[in-house]
């Protein structure tokens, strides 16, 4: 197997708060290989945003990180300003969620297509940026007239292909997809997620895709991973992973969002009790013990850390 | 229920004591003002009244312009007048006109404001002209034509500042008002059947009053400041002797020149102190008003 | 008693745009009601035109209380009451859990055991022990509880009909189901009905009875829930069906463009110029023609199950 394009191993990512500091991510291993895709699931507060933020250092300054990226073979922590600059974007670039406020509302879709590409000289001259981002208005299906229109005349799906539009400027290697489709509708999510499996069958594009619906992940992902209080819990193959889940978490988040047709889950909606704890304070052991319907004693005491649970398949849970 | 009602009430008058207690800007501010207050009531008992008069400081055979080591604490002006006695009795008049013409200020602004924002519609066009009627003239001209017409004494001043000042307060309050009001909690207190007076005594009210007590909080030195200014312009009234007339005639009378720091000083320093014990104290009640600022902090 | 709220051709119109045009459903007691569509079906602006926030341009709203009374739309009607979407919006941060669950009997002026049926509501709602709740505010508390303290405020009343936009669309995923739940429960326990507007069919499912999918402001299809969600009929609702993450036994069918303008609904079927059935070309010549030159009407709220659809018999 080639060199993979993205390598990190034990990141942690500390926040300062007035109340001491928050453990956001506290040690995540993985490895992702050119062409392939990762998806990465949680609630809010799991702390898998900001990993995507941490994997091109986009992370407010006092944040304290510790471990080791390698991207495209180079320590992203040890980067200059300059070689920084240039791994965003054309290695690997970012798409946010919440389409309408990822795009400068006074600047033409073209002009904000176009930018990325002038400032890393991707392109030799403006003429040759329009005729780039004509084609990229062409791959992600947007009419070309629409380089001209203003962010507020475009819908919230044609927004979300101008920022994916964007994000490919630069023919990254890598793509890092913030929960792109969460605000969108039913019929658009879908839209959206198919042209990002068409971008990926025509090109070598990885992809890390983060959401919290475990269910939209099968659809992109290869390889899944779940993260709970700022570590990953579960991963391996996303069939496996979605249909044979061994960490009672992953069990839970993929009843959630219920199989239509699936008579278990007809009127008996199912959850876990609790909230996803806050991650300045993290119950003690494992974390997951006090929401888990089979915690026992030892389960309060230590953290369970990633076991073999299959074929590429892990999990962190004492029952494995 | 009256008693539980009761009880709430006393508790949060507790929790909002606590809280200022515990915030240092607050208590120094507090502090700071406390003293102020305690010089301009204590005013007959700190300074003879009749001082202020130049007959009876000649009579009692002051020095003119005596430095603070040659008479009383602070020395005397020109009239022989000692300057102590002067701004006792002046910290009286300026706290009385600050506070009143800001009461006046807030009061006008804040009706106004939420009743435009709140109704909406033709009232609000009406009240928004009428505001940048205000707005568009100039302060200071209208204020001394005011001044001029209406006479020369305290009431009239708080007046002019109350009536001239109102404008910015009310538009933004209408500004917030439009916002709290297209929130979800109206939304789901009008779906349970509450009224309009109900709406904005329970829901926008306590969310602009932050608001409200920080326009308050910078309303009062402005008021203060105006009230000097008009002073200063000789527009003051001649028988209350505020801190603005107090450098009108320290500058008037060439205390400058005469390098008599002691005449304006001490009204100069007087002015700043306060105005800035009312910042700290408005800024801490803005954070104990919204629950949300302060404990995270 | 049939119905505890009967729509009948209701129509919200803001200037030139249709918002909700011509919309006929019956909530039975003790059904759950499931309006699905997307942004832009006008769902929102139906339930909100249920509940009195929003005025009906035509048409009529007949509410029947318990009691037997007739009385107009939602608002000021302490027999229907909301709950939201976002419940950290819904909930006003000045105000303490007990003040916003108490403030439905305040407005009312019942204030005979307040303290006893605040503290019922909320610990119907799942907030146990319920004086721990009484003095905190909402950003003490976590997005579920928010949503729970906004269930409450609603139970307090003692409703027939509970109105529910969107309830779990904010919340966390391994929330979404307890809140779900305490739906369910509250409905069995109480012998409510719930009209809950969702884009989320995975919801229906877990607890709908019955299915009103809308598009562009009317309802296209409406049936029981496992004969819309099994077998639709109409194209829209098959399509919508098929990109579901959640059901992987249906080919995609990927519609182009996005829901039109309300300003600019379609003649004739709303749905001809998005519609799979009738470019696919399979549709036989007369029915196509019908298609594109004859509106299908509304559904019959009165029928068993029914599809605004040329190609359905």
């Amino acid at each position: 197997m080639n060199r993979p394009v993205l390598s990190v191993k034990d990141l942690a990512i500390t926040y300062h708060s007035a109340s001491g500091p928050v453990p956001a991510v506290r040690g995540v291993t993985f490895d992702l290989a050119a062409g392939d895709s990762l998806g990465l699931a949680g609630e809010s507060g799991c702390g898998k945003s900001t990993l995507a933020n941490a994997l091109l250092r986009l992370l407010p300054d006092g944040t304290i990180t510790s471990g080791q990226v390698m991207i495209d073979g180079r320590d992203l922590f040890a980067l200059s300003p300059g070689g920084l600059r240039a791994v965003r974007w054309t290695t690997g670039a970012i798409v946010f969620q919440g389409a309408l406020h990822a795009l400068n509302p006074v600047q033409t879709a073209g002009k904000q297509v176009r930018e990325p590409m002038l400032i890393h000289q991707t392109v030799g001259s403006e003429d040759e940026a329009r005729v780039r981002s004509r084609q990229l208005f062409e791959r992600v299906g947007l009419p070309a007239n629409q380089l001209d229109a203003y962010p507020h005349q475009l819908s919230g799906g044609q927004r979300q292909r101008v920022l994916i539009a964007m994000a490919l400027a630069c023919d990254p290697r890598l793509l890092i997809a913030d929960e792109p489709t969460t605000a969108l509708d039913l019929m658009v999510q879908a839209q959206v997620l198919a042209l990002i499996a068409e971008l990926r069958r025509e090109s070598s594009l990885s992809l890390i895709f983060i959401t919290h619906d475990l269910s939209v992940l099968t659809y992109v992902a290869d390889r899944l991973a779940i993260m709970y209080a700022g570590k990953i819990v579960e991963s391996g193959p996303s069939l496996s992973v979605f249909e044979n889940a061994t960490h009672p978490y992953t069990r839970a988040l993929a009843a959630a969002f219920p199989t239509i047709g699936d008579q278990t889950s007809r009127l008996a909606p199912s959850g876990l009790a609790g909230d996803p704890p806050t991650p300045g304070a993290l119950p003690a052991g494992c974390p997951f013990h006090p929401r888990c319907p089979l915690a026992e004693d030892r389960c309060q005491t230590a953290e369970p850390v990633l076991r073999k649970a299959g074929q590429a398949h892990r999990a962190a849970c004492v029952l494995v | 229920m009256t008693s539980l009602a009761m009880q709430r009430r006393r508790a949060t008058a507790g929790r909002v004591l606590g809280q200022f207690r515990s915030s240092k800007q607050g208590v120094i501010g507090f502090s700071v003002l406390l003293v102020f207050v305690v010089i301009a009531l204590a005013a007959p008992l700190l300074a003879d009244v009749r001082e202020l008069n130049p007959v009876y400081a000649r009579a009692s055979g002051n020095p003119q312009w005596a430095s603070p080591g040659e008479f009383g604490a602070l020395g005397t002006d020109h009239l022989r007048r000692s300057v102590w006695v002067q701004f006792v009795w002046g910290s009286r008049v300026s706290l009385f006109v600050g506070l009143a013409a800001t009461i006046l200020t807030i009061s006008i602004g804040s009706v106004v404001g939420i009743v435009s924002g709140f109704v909406g519609g033709r009232p609000d066009a009406f009240l928004m002209r009428i505001t940048e009627w205000f707005l568009v003239i100039p302060f200071l001209p209208l204020a001394i034509v005011l001044a001029s017409i209406l006479g020369r004494n305290v009431w009239n001043i708080i007046l002019v500042i109350g009536v001239t000042s109102w404008p910015s307060t009310a538009r933004l309050l209408r500004a917030q008002v439009l916002t709290v009001k297209q929130r979800l909690f109206v939304d789901r207190a009008r779906s349970l059947g509450a009224g309009n007076g109900h709406l904005v005594a329970r829901h926008i009210l306590p969310n602009v009053s932050g608001l409200i007590l920080a326009n308050a909080t910078l309303a009062v030195p402005i008021s203060i400041l105006t009230e000097t200014t008009l002073s200063f312009l000789g527009l003051g009234d001649p028988s209350s002797p505020s801190w603005g007339k107090t450098l009108e005639e320290a500058f008037v009378n060439g205390a400058m020149v005469r390098n008599a720091w002691w005449y304006f000083l001490p009204a100069g320093l007087g002015i700043l102190i306060v105005v800035l014990a009312f910042t700290l104290i408005g800024r801490t009640l803005e954070e104990i008003a919204d629950p949300r600022l302060g404990r995270s902090r | 008693m049939s119905s505890i709220v009967s729509l009948r051709d209701v129509h919200v119109h803001f200037g030139a745009s249709r918002a909700v045009d011509g919309v006929s459903v019956d909530v039975k007691p003790g059904e759950v009601l499931a309006l699905v569509g997307e942004s832009g079906s006008g769902k929102t602006t139906l339930i909100r035109a249920v509940q009195g926030l929003q005025p009906v341009t035509a048409g009529e709203i007949i509410y029947t209380s318990a009691a037997g009374a007739t009385a107009g739309p939602g608002r000021g009607n302490r027999g229907v009451q909301m709950i939201f979407q976002d419940p950290t919006g819904a909930l006003n941060p000045r105000q303490t859990i007990y003040e916003i669950v108490a403030e439905g009997l305040r407005i009312r002026k019942e204030s005979q055991n307040e303290v006893e049926r605040v503290g019922r509501a909320l610990s119907r709602a799942g907030l146990r022990p319920p004086e721990r709740f009484f003095p905190m505010y909402p950003h003490q508390i976590s997005g579920g509880q928010r949503q729970r303290v906004v269930i409450a405020g609603a139970m307090v009343m003692e409703p027939d009909l509970l109105l529910a936009d969107e309830p779990v669309a904010s919340l966390d995923a391994s929330i979404r189901g307890e809140i779900l739940a305490l739906m369910l429960e509250l409905v069995g326990d109480t012998g409510l009905s719930i009209l809950v507007v969702t884009h989320d069919l995975g919801l229906a499912w877990n607890i709908a009875d019955r299915v009103a999918v809308m598009y562009l402001g009317r309802i296209v299809e409406l049936g029981p829930t496992e004969q819309i969600l099994g077998e639709p009929r109409h194209p829209y609702t098959r399509a919508l069906l098929s990109v579901v993450p959640e059901t992987t036994r249906m080919e995609q069918q990927i519609l182009v463009g996005e829901i039109p303008d309300s300003r600019r609904v379609p003649v004739a079927c709303r749905f001809h110029p998005r519609c799979p059935l009738l470019q696919s070309g399979m549709l036989p010549a007369e029915v196509a023609s019908r298609c594109t030159t004859e509106d299908p009407g509304p559904v019959d709220r009165n029928a068993g199950s029914a599809a605004a659809c040329w190609a359905v018999t």
